[in-house]
């Protein structure tokens, strides 16, 4: 089966593992990731002000992509992609000044095709026809977690693994549907899905310090130390994110965080498809487990899943 | 806090223009602070999220437009799914920095990265931080 897939510019750099265990894991579901001819940067950030608008031709022309090619989902693992997908799409679906001014603008976009130099323009207008989905939406409602355990290839030995949230992916709890902003179990589900015991801890939806780790490094440092003292402190030996900005500041920025923190002695952090793609079966090689700063391998152990599984 | 209240064309002006901006009403407010209890930034801040929306209520634009908070504020939501009157203050910190846009210099640019610091960053960070604070 073909599924329309938007990695986001970071999953293509930075981020290589998160792109890699998602397809590889999705191989194994037996779907096949596609991804949106031409896609670009969906802007990151949803603009906030009214007259910030432009900030929705990107996403949207993303996605009508996706509806040109005959796509009616698209899934997508970063959550600042998600949220800016989501919410762009919910704009032009609930609100017919923003969908008349940007497809008024968005109509006479040029594409060339870079082989045969053809020509296309006068696209249709985009009224928000494709669902965007979070690939832990997409396993959980339409995989389902019970053909993921079916499916199932490695034990993980129940390892207890926090399941972290970060922003994004909840909030604002009307626009991104994702869960409930203050007590959210998604996440958890999937991680006792794919064999793992999830963490109960209060910091999951709290923010990392998200961008200010580039503005105000001091500020993310202590912000990123709480959601990782707390996951600790409740028996995790690993934490889980979907977003390579989560990852950036809880891993790449995990030294800066030892120095200031003294009392906090590490904590591995992995993609959530990590963890799947190991589950069921993909090679330890395929995980992209070199991005890591905090080594994660040795979580990684060859265990074969029991013969039946409930 | 001490304030010393004003009142004229230029406070409205500068109220009626985050209202506008930000598509949320201020008035709506009624200081119950959850928006403060709950930000992750505010041990940082120099004015906590309750007080910048009480300053716009109050037209206090200097006060607002000088405060650090709107450089701390990580647009986490979190104010926005606490408060008790669905005001979304991650969008009245957005508007008063719009408000500041045509004046100022970037408040975080390209310049201040370092080599090293551009090389490691994700993408996404860097589209995302000069979003919110550069012009
Ligand atoms: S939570 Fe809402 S009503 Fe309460 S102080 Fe903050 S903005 Fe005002
Ligand atoms: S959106 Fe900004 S003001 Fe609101 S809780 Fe998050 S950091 Fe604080």
């Amino acid at each position: 089966m073909k599924l329309h897939y938007y990695p986001g510019c970071t999953l293509k750099d930075k981020t290589t593992g998160l792109d890699i265990s998602t397809r590889e894991a999705m191989k194994r579901l037996d779907v096949e990731l596609v991804e949106p001819d031409g896609w670009t940067c969906c802007g990151a950030e949803y603009p906030l002000t009214g007259e910030k608008i432009a900030g929705l031709a990107a996403p949207i022309r993303v996605l009508r992509q996706v509806r040109d090619e005959g796509g009616d989902i698209v899934v997508t693992t970063c959550s600042f992609c998600y949220s800016v997908l989501k919410r762009s799409n919910k704009a032009l679906r609930d609100d017919p000044v923003k969908r008349k001014r940007i497809n008024a603008f968005l109509r006479d976009d040029i594409q060339i095709d870079p082989l045969t130099k053809e020509r296309t323009t006068g696209f249709a207008d985009y009224n928000g026809e494709v669902q965007v989905l979070h690939l832990l939406e997409y396993l959980r409602d339409r995989v389902g977690f019970p053909r993921v355990r079916e499916r199932i290839k490695r034990d993980l030995g129940m390892l207890p693994v926090a399941a972290y949230y970060g922003c994004r992916l909840l909030r604002p709890k009307e626009e991104m549907g994702f869960d409930e902003p203050d007590s959210p179990h998604l996440f958890e589900e999937f991680l006792e899905a794919v064999g793992c015991a999830a963490v109960d801890y209060p910091f999951k939806q709290e923010c990392c310090g998200s961008y200010l780790a580039v503005s105000m490094p001091d500020a993310a440092t202590e912000a990123s130390y709480r959601v990782l003292r707390s996951a600790k402190m409740n028996g995790a030996r690993a934490i889980t994110v979907t977003c390579p900005l989560c990852f950036y500041n809880l891993d790449h920025r995990q030294e800066t965080i030892k120095t200031a923190y003294l009392d906090f002695a590490g904590l591995p952090v992995l993609f959530f498809t990590q963890l799947l793609a190991w589950a069921l079966g993909v090679d330890k090689a395929l995980l992209g487990l070199g991005d890591h700063k905090v080594p994660a391998d040795a979580l990684f152990v060859e265990r074969p899943a029991p013969e039946v599984r409930t | 806090m001490r304030v010393k209240l004003k009142s004229g064309p230029d406070q409205r002006k500068f109220i009626e223009r985050i209202e506008e901006l930000s598509g949320e009403n201020v008035f709506a407010c009624y200081q119950c602070g959850r928006c403060s209890a709950g930000c992750p930034m505010a041990s940082e801040m120099d004015l906590l999220p309750n007080q910048i929306i009480r300053m716009v209520q109050m037209g206090l634009d200097e006060e607002v437009l000088r405060s650090k908070t709107l450089y701390l504020c990580a647009s986490c939501f979190t104010c926005e799914s606490r408060c008790p009157k669905g005001i979304d203050m991650a969008r009245v910190m957005e508007a008063v920095r719009h408000v500041l846009d045509p004046k100022g210099q970037d408040a975080f640019g390209p310049c201040e990265l370092t080599p090293e610091l551009a090389r490691e960053l994700p993408q996404q960070v860097l589209v995302s931080v000069f979003r919110k604070f550069a012009k």
